[in-house]
């Protein structure tokens, strides 16, 4: 980095870092400022900066959709299960990926990549019947199941670059200072992919509580996430109540945005593909 | 401690035979160093005795006891590895005490353990510190430390010194060396580095794909190499080597000359013979003194020594080296002189040390 800007090119910059900036925190400013305001101030024009905050939202939410709530509930179930799941599954995967190399585990690999390709909703819809013989259909168990499935592939080679990043000499060591291939595992390599395993289960927590399309398909009511009931707030019968909606959006945003904020620096370890220094 | 011996080991990467058959008796106590150019096996026969990599075949014995089948652990042998592979994650005081966590071993015993081994290589006052925080040269003394922390039978060492500078080099060279007189533990040491092979070893193995050309003393394989890869292979610079036909005593060089006087195989020995000569044992001469006669190319001075490198008449290159300054330049014509009996004797035809 060098800090000889000329005032032109630091205009761009500036620029160029507020646009950014608009186009991405905009909607959300909007959106979670719009919740604390009155239904009738929401779109008046030029919008109102300045004006009394009300909970009122929040409180209808409460009230009226208080469904909202259950759901928040069948989503942070299914996000943290799918998340644990596949933080589970991949690092194993990683592991042997990186670790037990044969013709096998490559052929496995390219598989998991293509599948990874194809729309999921191709590889997901012939799953139905059979979801609904196994009755498994509006359970948790299923979203957590295919959010987890969703993720394994990309996840199990990211944790592999960790694992390939390790060298080889280190589970050498272990083994000569007497280590079982458990305890390898525990002691030692968990230790040296927490980035990858942290990097990981942000992409399939947030997948997994945002995601719409599978809830609707296979929930009806007992395993039903929030963005449903979001997107009935938006259908209600008697016109969308934007005040409410929002304050669903947003309490929505909440976890999202702490969890993107406090890892960061593992989010961007892991789309960089690891960085363990021996 | 405890004696390791190899008998008819054969390994096998796939198709691909990388260690035919090798058979090697390490005794208690002893330092053995194992050497030869890169890709020859050196790794593989030690990670085979550590118990990393299966043997195919042939037996390995560690104290009297046949090991083939049994995991690291179970053998009681400690490894230094040539990054280090100290655990990243954790502090130096931990990482020598991973292996008594293992096995269970109680609160005194560990700081008792550690205590001792940071006291042989003075480690204390790093102790609390992580692997990242440590030079080239700590990371190295605390692997030692994590190999002796447990007492084992035998040490393994990967050529441990490859990463550091060559100063610190020649210093760990002197420690680990020192560090055994002191824990007279049997030590197997792989280097591609014939200088560490020759300054630290009991026991010199010299392999070349797979197989032991040479095994003994360093100054015996130094003064009678049992074939030219074993001849070039040891010292600094490399031995120079003059083919010529012989006949009774007297080896015919060609245009460069003739020798005679050092050795006499008589009638049947082989008549083509390749000749040795260590640069040391070479002495530069007015030109009209000496049998050969060669044009000076190149002169090097280290201070302590003068190394020149000298043309004969057929184009070879003989490198001479000797003590102190000499006063000699590039160009000059000068006479190589040397004592018969020092010469070594080849058959070039088989590579074969010929008995002078
Ligand atoms: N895991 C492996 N698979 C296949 N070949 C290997 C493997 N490890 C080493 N080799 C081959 O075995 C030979 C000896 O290797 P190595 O023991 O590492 O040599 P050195 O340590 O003497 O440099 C080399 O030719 C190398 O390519
Ligand atoms: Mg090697």
């Amino acid at each position: 980095m060098h800090n000889s800007f000329s005032p032109l090119e630091r205009f761009v910059r500036g620029l160029f870092l507020a646009f950014m900036l608009v186009w991405s925190v905009g909607p959300i400013f909007f959106i979670v400022l719009s919740s604390f305001k009155r239904q009738v101030d929401i779109f008046v024009y030029p919008p109102k900066l300045i004006f009394v905050p009300t909970i009122d939202n929040y409180l209808k939410l409460a009230t009226q959709w208080n469904g909202f709530f259950h759901a928040m509930g069948n989503s942070l179930i299914v996000a943290i299960g799918a998340t644990v799941l596949a933080g589970i599954v991949s690092f194993l995967g990683g592991y042997a990926y990186s670790r037990y190399r044969s013709r096998l585990t490559s052929w496995t690999a390219v598989y998991m990549i293509a599948v990874r390709v194809l729309p999921p909703i191709v590889v997901t819809l012939p799953l139905f019947p059979v979801v609904d013989r196994l009755g498994l259909s509006d359970t948790h168990i299923l979203l957590i199941l295919l959010y987890a499935t969703f993720w394994v592939s990309l996840n199990t080679m990211i944790m592999k670059n960790f694992f390939d990043q390790i060298p080889y000499e280190l589970d050498e060591a272990a083994y000569v200072d007497g280590a079982t291939e458990w305890q390898l595992v525990t002691r030692i390599l968990i230790r040296l992919t927490l980035q990858g395993m942290a990097a990981g289960s942000i992409f399939v927590f947030v997948y997994a509580w945002n995601e719409y399309l599978f809830a609707m398909i296979f929930t009806t009511n007992n395993a039903k996430t929030a963005p449903l009931i979001l997107s009935e707030l938006m259908g209600a019968i008697d016109g969308t109540v934007w005040g409410v909606l929002f304050a669903g959006v947003t309490l929505q945003l909440v976890p999202v945005v702490l969890l993107v904020t406090l890892a960061r620096r593992y989010l961007i370890a892991g789309l960089t593909a690891g960085s363990v220094k021996g | 401690m405890a004696e390791v011996r190899l008998s008819n080991i054969r390994k096998l990467y796939g198709k691909i035979e990388i260690i035919p058959s090798l058979d090697l008796d390490i005794d208690d106590g002893e330092f053995v160093v194992l050497v030869g150019p890169s890709g020859c096996g050196k790794s593989t026969l030690l990670r085979m005795i550590a118990g990393l990599e299966p043997i195919n075949s042939g037996d390995l014995m560690i104290a009297g006891a046949r090991v083939n089948d049994l995991s690291p652990k179970e053998r009681n042998i400690a490894m230094v590895f040539q990054n280090y592979a100290l655990y990243p994650h954790m502090t130096v005081r931990e990482n020598m005490a991973f292996s008594l966590r293992l096995a269970k071993a109680d609160k005194a015993t560990i700081d008792g353990h550690i205590g001792r081994a940071s006291e042989i290589l003075g480690l204390a006052p790093l102790l609390e510190r992580l692997p990242r925080q440590l030079s080239g040269g700590q990371r190295q003394r605390v692997a030692m430390g994590r190999a002796i922390v447990r007492d084992p039978s035998v040490f393994l060492f990967d050529e441990p010194l490859s990463n550091l500078d060559a100063k610190l080099r020649v210093q760990m060279r002197t420690e680990i060396r020192s560090l055994h007189d002191r824990l007279k533990v049997t030590t197997i040491y792989v280097t591609h580095d014939q200088i560490e092979a020759m300054t630290m070893a009991d026991k010199i193995v010299v392999l070349r794909e797979g197989c032991v050309e040479q095994a003994g003393r360093p100054m015996d394989l130094y003064s009678r190499p049992a074939n030219l890869f074993v001849a070039t292979f040891l010292g600094s610079p490399e031995m120079n080597l003059l083919p010529a036909t012989r006949d009774a005593a007297e080896f015919d060089l060609g245009e460069d000359g003739k020798l005679s006087g050092g050795a006499d195989f008589g009638e049947t020995g082989p008549r083509d013979i390749t000749v040795g000569v260590r640069p040391h044992d070479i002495m530069l001469k007015p030109a009209d003194q000496a049998k050969l006669k060669a044009t000076v190319a190149v002169v090097e001075r280290t201070g302590a020594e003068t190394v020149v490198t000298c043309t004969l008449p057929s184009g070879r290159h003989v490198c001479a080296a000797m003590p102190g300054q000499v006063a000699v330049n590039a160009g000059e014509q000068v006479g190589l002189g040397f004592n018969p009996l020092q010469l070594h004797y080849f058959d070039t035809g088989s590579g074969k040390a010929l008995a002078a």
